[in-house]
C-alpha cells in the first residue's frame, strides 16, 4: 500500500514534467501527447491527461489554439506560455537534483 | 438487425447501436460524476467528449462503416481509461465515490437463497440482515403457519432478480459502471459459493421455483377461464330474461311478483335500466378475464369509456325509477266492511284453496263453463315469484252476542285517492256454507292493479261459548299473529283442534 502510494506520487510528478517537456517542443494535440507518452513507456490513459492539461492551463503554464480538424470537432493544440517555460526550467533543475540524489543514493548503497 | 440511435457528441452526429449507446452513456455519466468535484469539470468533460467524437469518426472512416458498435465503444473506453484509472493519478481524488442509493425494488434473491430467496430479497428491501427475516419466518411458522402462506404467496408474486440491473435494483444500488463492476465481482463470488454448497438441493429448489412460477400463472389463467364461462352464462341468461320480460315470447310476466310492483307505463324502461346496470359490469369482467387468460389486447379506450358512460346512465335510470316506484308507496288507505254471519254453536273453519278467477283470468286460462262444470281450480303456488299476499285472521269475542266477520282492506298509493283505489281493487274470497266458514288463503288483485302492499285483515267475532274446529292449514295460512299456539298438529292435513270462545278469549279445548 505504501509502495503503491509512493509510486503514484512519483508518477504524478513525473507525468506532469513529461507533459510539459513534450509540449515544450511545439504546438501539440492531446492524443499526440498520449502517443509520445506511450512511446516513453509512461503508460497513461487519455482520460487522465485532460484534467492534467486543464489544470496546467488554469495555472497559466499552458495555452491552446483551436485548430480545425478534418475528422471531427476542432482540436485544442497546446503550447507552453512564457510562465510555463520558466516553470519547466525550474523543473529541469529539480529533476537534475533528484536524479543526482537517486544516483548518489544508489551508489552509496552498493 | 439492431436498433441504432443518433447522438450528438462533440458537435458531431454519430449513428450508434443501442447497446453501445447504453455503455457509452453509463461511461460518460461515470466520468461526469468523477469530475464533478473539480472546478473545471465542464471543460474536462467537453474535452473528453470531443476526443471520443473524434475517435468515433476515425474508426468509422477507417473501417468504412456507418454505425458505432459496442466493440468500438469498448476500445474507446479502454483508451480513455475508466474512472478507476483516473483515481490512481488524480490528486484530487480523496477516495471512492460513495455508493449512490438508487431506487429499491423488491425481488427474490436467488443467489443467497435457502429456498426461493424470498427472505433474502426482503432483507435487501428493508436493509437488515437476512438472518433476522429468517428467524421471524421460523417463528411465524409456529404461530399458526401464517409465515408459510406468506412465503408461498410472495414466491408466486415477487419476481426473481435475474438480470444484473434487477439485482442492483434489489440492493438499491445506482446503475453505474462502478455498481456494475462491483456487482459482477459479487456475482462471481456468489457463484463460487453456490457451487460449494451442495448442488442437489439447489437444483430441486430451482426446479420447484420454476414450477411455482408456472403454477401461479396457470392458476390465474384457470380462474380467468372459469370467470369467462360463468360470466358468459350469466350474460346469456340476462339476455334471455330481457327477451322474456319484453314479451318476445308468449309469456305474461306481469303477474309475477317483482314486476307487478312497477306500473306498466315505465316497466320497459326499468327493465332496460336494470339490464344495463347488470350486464355492463359482467361484460367488462368477461373481457378483462379474456385479456388475462389469452394475453389479448386491452379494449379500445373509446369503447371502454362508452361502456362506462352507458353503464352510468343505466345506474342513474335505475335509481330514478326505483325512486319513482318508491313514491307510489307513500300514502296508505284502508276501509272496513262488516259482514253478519248466520249463528251456529259450532263452526268449522277451513281454508278454501279454490282459485279466484275473474272474467279476464277465465279467458286467459281458457276456462269455460262447459269444460270446468263442477270442478274447481286449486291455487297452490309458493314460488319465488308469488305476489306477497297478506291475509290475516283473528278470532275475537263478540260483545253483542252476534257472529260477524270484519274485513279490513288496506293498500298503499302515491296519493290517498290512489291508495284507496288500490284497496278497492282487492278481491277476497270468503264464503259460509251452513256452519262451515271458508277462507281463501290469498287475496286477489283485479286486472291492471300493481302490487301496492295490499293487505286483508279479517276479524271473526263469535259469542262466548261458541266452539270452533280449526284445521291445521288454517293456522298455517292465516294466523299472522301467532296467537293460536295450542299445541302442534299432526302431519295429517285434515287434523283439527277444537277451540272455544271464553270470557278471556279463545281457548284450546284439547
Amino acid at each position: 500500500m505504501i509502495a503503491e502510494n509512493t509510486q503514484t506520487q512519483m508518477r504524478k510528478g513525473i507525468l506532469e514534467y513529461c507533459v510539459l517537456l513534450i509540449i515544450s517542443k511545439g504546438e501539440i494535440y492531446a492524443s499526440d501527447i498520449i502517443a509520445e507518452l506511450r512511446q516513453a513507456k509512461l503508460l497513461v490513459v487519455e482520460g487522465t491527461l485532460y484534467p492534467l492539461l486543464t489544470r496546467l492551463k488554469n495555472n497559466g503554464l499552458l495555452s491552446y489554439n483551436w485548430v480545425e480538424s478534418t475528422s471531427g470537432p476542432p482540436r485544442k493544440y497546446y503550447l507552453l506560455t512564457p510562465e510555463g517555460k520558466e516553470i519547466l526550467n525550474k523543473l529541469d533543475m529539480t529533476w537534475m537534483e533528484l536524479s543526482y540524489a537517486i544516483e548518489t543514493s544508489k551508489q552509496m548503497k552498493s | 438487425m439492431k436498433k441504432t440511435l443518433n447522438i450528438n457528441i462533440g458537435n458531431s452526429i454519430i449513428h450508434i447501436e443501442e447497446d453501445a449507446y447504453e455503455t457509452l452513456t453509463t461511461y460518460l455519466n461515470e466520468v461526469k460524476a468523477h469530475f464533478s468535484s473539480s472546478a473545471d469539470d465542464f471543460e474536462i468533460v467537453t474535452d473528453i467528449e470531443n476526443r471520443i467524437a473524434e475517435m468515433f469518426t476515425e474508426i468509422l472512416s477507417r473501417d468504412q462503416r456507418q454505425v458505432v458498435e459496442l466493440a468500438d465503444v469498448q476500445v474507446i473506453i479502454a483508451q480513455m481509461g475508466s474512472v478507476k484509472d483516473f483515481e490512481q493519478i488524480d490528486e484530487d481524488a480523496t477516495g471512492e465515490i460513495p455508493v449512490q442509493d438508487g431506487i429499491k425494488k423488491l425481488y427474490r434473491d436467488t443467489d443467497h437463497a435457502i429456498i426461493a430467496g424470498v427472505c433474502a430479497g426482503l432483507a435487501h428491501y428493508i436493509h437488515i440482515d437476512e438472518r433476522w427475516i429468517r428467524v421471524i419466518m421460523l417463528i411465524s411458522i409456529f404461530l399458526g403457519g401464517s409465515g408459510i402462506l406468506a412465503y408461498i404467496v410472495m414466491w408466486i408474486i415477487v419476481p426473481r432478480a435475474v438480470s444484473r440491473s434487477e439485482k442492483m435494483y434489489m440492493r438499491g444500488e445506482a446503475l453505474n459502471l462502478q455498481g456494475f463492476f462491483r456487482n459482477f465481482e459479487e456475482e462471481l463470488a456468489a457463484n463460487q459459493l453456490m457451487k460449494r454448497s451442495g448442488g442437489f438441493i439447489r437444483e430441486v429448489v430451482s426446479a420447484l421455483d420454476r414450477f411455482i412460477g408456472v403454477l401461479g400463472k396457470t392458476i390465474v389463467k384457470v380462474v380467468a377461464i372459469i370467470i369467462i364461462i360463468m360470466g358468459s352464462c350469466f350474460l346469456l341468461s340476462l339476455f334471455i330474461t330481457l327477451a322474456v320480460l319484453l314479451g318476445i315470447w308468449d309469456a305474461n310476466p306481469y303477474e309475477f311478483f317483482p314486476l307487478n310492483i312497477v306500473s306498466a307505463a315505465y316497466l320497459t324502461q326499468i327493465i332496460f335500466a336494470f339490464f344495463i346496470t347488470l350486464a355492463i359490469p359482467l361484460i367488462a369482467l368477461v373481457l378483462f378475464s379474456i385479456r388475462v387468460a389469452f394475453n389479448s389486447k386491452a379494449l379500445n379506450k373509446t369503447v371502454s369509456y362508452g361502456l362506462l358512460i352507458v353503464w352510468l346512465a343505466g345506474v342513474m335510470a335505475s335509481i330514478f325509477y326505483v325512486a319513482k316506484v318508491t313514491t307510489e308507496f307513500k300514502e296508505q288507505a284502508e276501509f272496513t266492511q262488516v259482514r253478519p254471519l248466520a249463528p251456529y254453536p259450532v263452526y268449522d273453519v277451513r281454508v278454501d284453496r279454490t282459485m279466484f278467477l275473474n272474467h279476464e283470468d277465465s279467458l286467459r286460462y281458457h276456462i269455460t263453463a262447459e269444460r270446468y262444470a263442477g270442478k274447481v281450480i286449486i291455487s297452490d303456488d309458493h314460488g319465488p315469484f308469488t305476489t306477497p299476499s297478506r291475509v290475516g285472521l283473528q278470532i275475537e269475542k263478540s260483545d253483542n252476542g252476534k257472529v260477524s266477520l270484519t274485513q279490513n282492506y288496506s293498500a298503499h298509493g302515491k296519493t290517498f285517492a290512489m291508495a284507496l283505489k288500490n284497496a278497492q281493487n282487492i278481491e277476497y274470497g270468503f264464503s259460509q256454507q251452513d256452519s262451515v266458514l271458508n277462507f281463501s288463503p290469498k287475496l286477489h288483485l283485479n286486472k291492471f292493479s300493481n302490487w301496492r302492499d295490499q293487505r286483508v285483515v279479517l276479524v271473526l267475532r263469535v259469542p262466548v261459548g261458541t266452539k270452533l274446529n280449526i284445521k291445521k292449514d288454517v293456522s298455517y295460512s292465516l294466523d299472522r299473529y301467532g296467537s293460536w299456539s295450542c299445541d302442534s298438529y299432526d302431519d295429517d292435513s285434515n287434523d283439527f283442534r277444537v277451540w272455544e270462545m271464553t270470557d278471556e278469549g279463545l281457548k284450546c279445548k284439547e
